[in-house]
């Protein structure tokens, strides 16, 4: 009897030892809704949806207050200024223009306008008006919703995957 | 067995012994083993080898600490923050791109520091734990789940009560909240509550048929077309009309408009036209076309919409502050409509309609235009012949009224308000799911899911709700689910109560002679004055330190000469010169901004040669025609300057250029690094364009969005 219950005390104290190891559920899933905060529809093709990240997000925020006016060709308020500018501003999207030029460049000709790095002074100096992390912020909505997609220099490719 | 047995050492205690001696071995050789493969410890491990394919891994590896990491905030409600264990490269700006796998991902930059603030302050989530599931889901032990990102707004509305600009999301729910009326049946912390929810029907019988009641009570013009849109009267508009459906029975329904349409408990006199004027126009063929123009001419389509078929498609064009008027004929009495457009405030306290100086004739042509042209012969074709009200259905009515919260929103003389109607959701954004009542449904249980749910079919969580059904799209359902969540009550100590940032109060209700006119025109529907009022027009606060006094009081006299091209302008209020000099000497004394001083610019002192320098300037230098017009050519996104000398002050166009973020925060002109002498140039030579006040047709097309963010001025 006492044998017994001695060998299936330890018998369950195994077990319990050996079920810790066990894998608990999988990390949650990612949301299938995604609200319009966080995406942008793509410029040339309305049905394909572009998800935003946090700083893409406050970037197209602060784009669709003060860039949209120039550099869409239709603004919330209706007609856009772009046409009746010369030379032209680039779309927002146009990928094979923007694409070409380096974060820095971009953040540059925000900060301080189009006359300080030779280009149009038909393009304000933003630097007192807007933070650079603001600034940084409508670069990356740039660049998340280019057409060509953008992609960002080289850098050592990541084989890794977590776990 | 006996005490000699017991002592002695057989081969089978023996065996035993060993057996049990090599089990506790595997036992304990099991313990380092599961404490090596702890899903934290393979996280920590999995970052080192992470680290190493990073270009900086020397940083990298000298930030990495292979213990528990934990954030602890005792001043902020004991938060115990493990999420750093695995969420290594939080504070890592070079693990900032989306490609850098999860959890080592850097936090996108946020104005609060992640070290000071802890994770599930806004994350929620459990904070203590260090293994994923535990973590980031729902158990019965840890009952708050992680925040589906989607609704993170909600934590920064936790403690910032004013609206951001970085919530959109977030102030969009508060809004609609406010919008639909949801604070007449529930208590919504920070969501003010008008004066008037819903209509006074005090006197409804005066003003509608039974029929028209029935109808409206059984499908609130609220309905939804074949792709989900919400439709008014069958055509598509972007806002939920405030009033919901509730599901009535023909019993109820039949009650309800008994009892409504014998309201008339103190019904004003209707207001006689003059015969003389019925007399010269009832029989002219133009009376309805000139009332028509008359209606046009008024801008009544600024708060008001009218459905335009063009080019086959039938959409509202007009306003949305008012109601929609293209079926009001068949809607409401014509001796009650005369009645109501010369005294709105007679009928209803508290409307936002202004009361305008109509004259006899323009009242007849405009009731006459809308009775002839905004009807519908079809719209009662589906209520049944309901007759008199009786006895019975009028108390039935008189009931319903109250058991269907009714008072809530709308009040009857005699009735007592209705308050509380609803549950108290001042806590909502905090509740745990054992809290919620989830009834039959299949949904998840969770706060989140139960939100949404309740929202979108209010019985599918109670079979015995009386809350009413709305019909929302998914971006409203979110932003509404959003400002709930935000809710959490009232923070649990008082080292919380530090963090919230109070909602700014804002009120703007003067007194005196600007006050009667200031009500009688209801200019805060539209505009703002510091911060209180309506956002359709510019915003006032500073309008006397910004536009000379001759200007405005042209201006109030025939509003129509800005912005020639918008369909929502200011209306034609028939301001006589009393009024516009009283609300222009107000404006002159009182509505100033402290960086504007006339005092320290003397419009004599420009020269011609400033004047021309100033030119140069504008056109060469800084090329301001990009966004503003003179003379016909230039960009339409800022306000068009051709009578700049005539309409700004001196004062105010230097203090702009110097910082107009300044003056009006939020207008999309950039700040600029002008000199002095730049300052006074651009000033002298702005100061030099005027242009006589009449109305043309080929002037800029500013935008109404502009306009709202007083940009467009």
């Amino acid at each position: 009897m006492r044998l017994r219950f001695f060998a299936s005390a330890l018998i369950l104290m195994t077990i319990a030892g050996l079920s810790g190891c066990r894998k608990h559920a999988e990390a949650p899933k990612a949301d299938p809704l995604i609200s319009a905060y966080d995406t942008e529809a793509d410029w040339n093709d309305a049905t394909h949806v572009l998800p935003l990240s946090y700083q893409q997000a406050q970037g197209k925020r602060v784009f669709y207050q003060q860039c949209v006016w120039c550099h869409a060709d239709s603004t919330p308020a209706g007609p856009s200024n772009r046409s009746n500018l010369t030379p032209n501003p680039p779309l927002l999207n146009d990928g094979a223009t923007l694409n070409a030029e380096s974060d820095e460049f971009m953040q540059n000709i925000i900060t301080l306008g189009g006359s300080a790095l030779g280009k149009s002074a038909m393009m304000p100096p933003y630097g007192k008006m807007l933070s650079a992390e603001e600034i940084r912020s409508v670069i990356a909505f740039t660049r998340a919703i280019a057409q060509p997609p953008y992609k960002p220099p080289a850098q050592p490719a990541s084989q890794y995957s977590a776990k | 067995m006996s005490a000699e047995e017991m002592g002695k050492v057989t081969n089978r205690t023996r065996l035993v012994f060993a057996i049990s001696s090599l089990v506790f071995l595997a036992v304990l050789a099991i313990s380092p083993l599961k404490d090596f493969s702890r899903e934290w410890k393979q996280y920590k491990r999995s970052y080192l080898r992470y680290a190493q394919t990073r270009p900086d891994t020397k940083k990298l590896v000298a930030d990495y600490r292979p213990e528990i990491d934990q954030i602890w905030l005792p001043a902020m409600n004991n938060v115990v923050d493990r999420c750093t264990t695995c969420h290594q490269g939080i504070t890592q700006a070079s693990l900032a791109d989306p490609s850098v796998p999860q959890p080592f991902r850097a936090h996108p930059p946020i104005p609060h520091n992640v070290r000071d603030w802890g994770c599930t302050v806004c994350h929620r989530g459990q904070g203590p734990a260090t293994e994923v599931a535990e973590a980031h889901e729902s158990t019965l032990a840890w009952e708050q789940p992680i925040l589906p990102t989607r609704f993170i707004q909600a934590s920064c509305g936790t403690c910032h009560y004013s609206d951001l600009p970085q919530t959109p999301q977030l102030t969009r729910g508060r809004q609609l909240l406010g919008e639909l009326n949801c604070q007449g049946c529930h208590r919504l912390p920070g969501i003010d509550r008008p004066t008037m929810l819903g209509p006074d029907l005090t006197n409804v019988g005066t003003k509608l048929t039974r029929e028209w009641i029935y109808k409206w009570l059984k499908e609130p013009r609220t309905t939804l077309d074949k792709d989900g849109n919400v439709t008014v009267n069958g055509y598509e508009a972007e806002e939920e009309p405030r009033m919901p459906k509730f599901r009535l029975t023909e019993t109820e329904l039949r009650g309800l408009s008994a009892y409504l349409s014998v309201q008339k408990a103190n019904a004003l006199a209707p207001y006689k036209i003059d015969p003389r004027v019925v007399a010269a126009w009832s029989k002219n063929p133009e009376l309805v076309s000139q009332g028509e123009l008359r209606f046009r001419q008024m801008f009544c389509s600024t708060c008001h919409s009218l459905a335009v078929t063009r080019a086959g498609e039938t959409k509202l064009i007009g306003g949305d502050i008012g109601p929609e008027l293209t079926k009001v004929g068949s809607k409401v009495k014509p001796e009650w409509l005369v009645t109501w457009l010369r005294d709105p405030q007679g009928y209803l306290p508290h409307t936002r309609m202004p009361r305008y100086g109509w004259s006899d004739e323009d009242l007849y042509k405009v009731t006459q235009y809308i009775a002839a042209k905004l009807t519908d012969s079809d719209l009662l074709t589906t209520v049944p012949s309901l007759g008199q009200p009786t006895e019975e259905e009028i108390n039935l009515g008189h009931r319903l009224f109250l058991e269907k919260g009714c008072a809530s929103c709308h009040s009857i003389e005699g009735l007592n308000p209705q308050k509380d109607f609803g549950p108290d959701l001042s806590a909502i954004g905090g509740k745990n799911a054992s809290e919620l009542e989830f009834g039959a449904s299949k949904i998840p249980h969770n706060l989140v899911s139960y939100i949404q749910a309740k929202l979108q079919d209010p019985l599918s969580v109670n079979a015995a709700a009386r809350m009413p059904q709305y019909n929302w799209n998914q971006a409203d359902l979110d932003a509404i689910t959003t400002a709930l969540l935000s809710m959490k009550g009232a923070p649990a100590t008082s080292a919380l109560q530090n963090l919230v940032v109070p909602r700014k109060e804002v009120g703007f209700h003067p007194t005196g002679a600007f006050a009667e006119v200031y009500e009688r025109y209801k200019c805060y529907t539209c505009h703002k004055f510091n911060g209180f009022g309506g956002d359709l027009a510019p915003d006032l606060t500073y309008e006397g330190s910004r536009a000379q006094r001759q200007w405005i009081v042209d201006f109030l006299k025939n509003p129509q000469t800005l912005r020639p091209t918008l369909i929502l302008r200011m209306p034609q209020l028939n301001m006589n010169d009393k009024d516009a000099a009283t609300l222009a000497d107000y404006m002159a004394m009182v509505l100033q901004h402290p960086a504007a001083n006339p005092a320290a610019v003397d419009a004599k002192q420009f020269t011609p040669a400033m004047v021309a320098l100033g030119k140069q300037l504008y056109e060469v230098k800084f090329q301001c025609q990009s966004c503003h017009t003179i003379g016909g050519t230039g960009g339409y996104v800022g306000p068009n300057l051709n009578n700049a000398g005539g309409w700004l002050t001196t004062a105010w166009i230097e203090a702009w250029l110097k910082n107009p973020q300044a003056l009006v925060p939020g207008t999309i002109e950039p700040r600029r690094n002008f000199t002095e002498a730049e300052v006074h140039a651009l000033t002298a030579y702005l100061m030099t364009l005027r242009q006589s006040i009449k109305p043309q047709k080929t002037a800029s097309v500013a935008s109404p969005r502009a306009a709202a963010q007083g940009a467009g001025r």
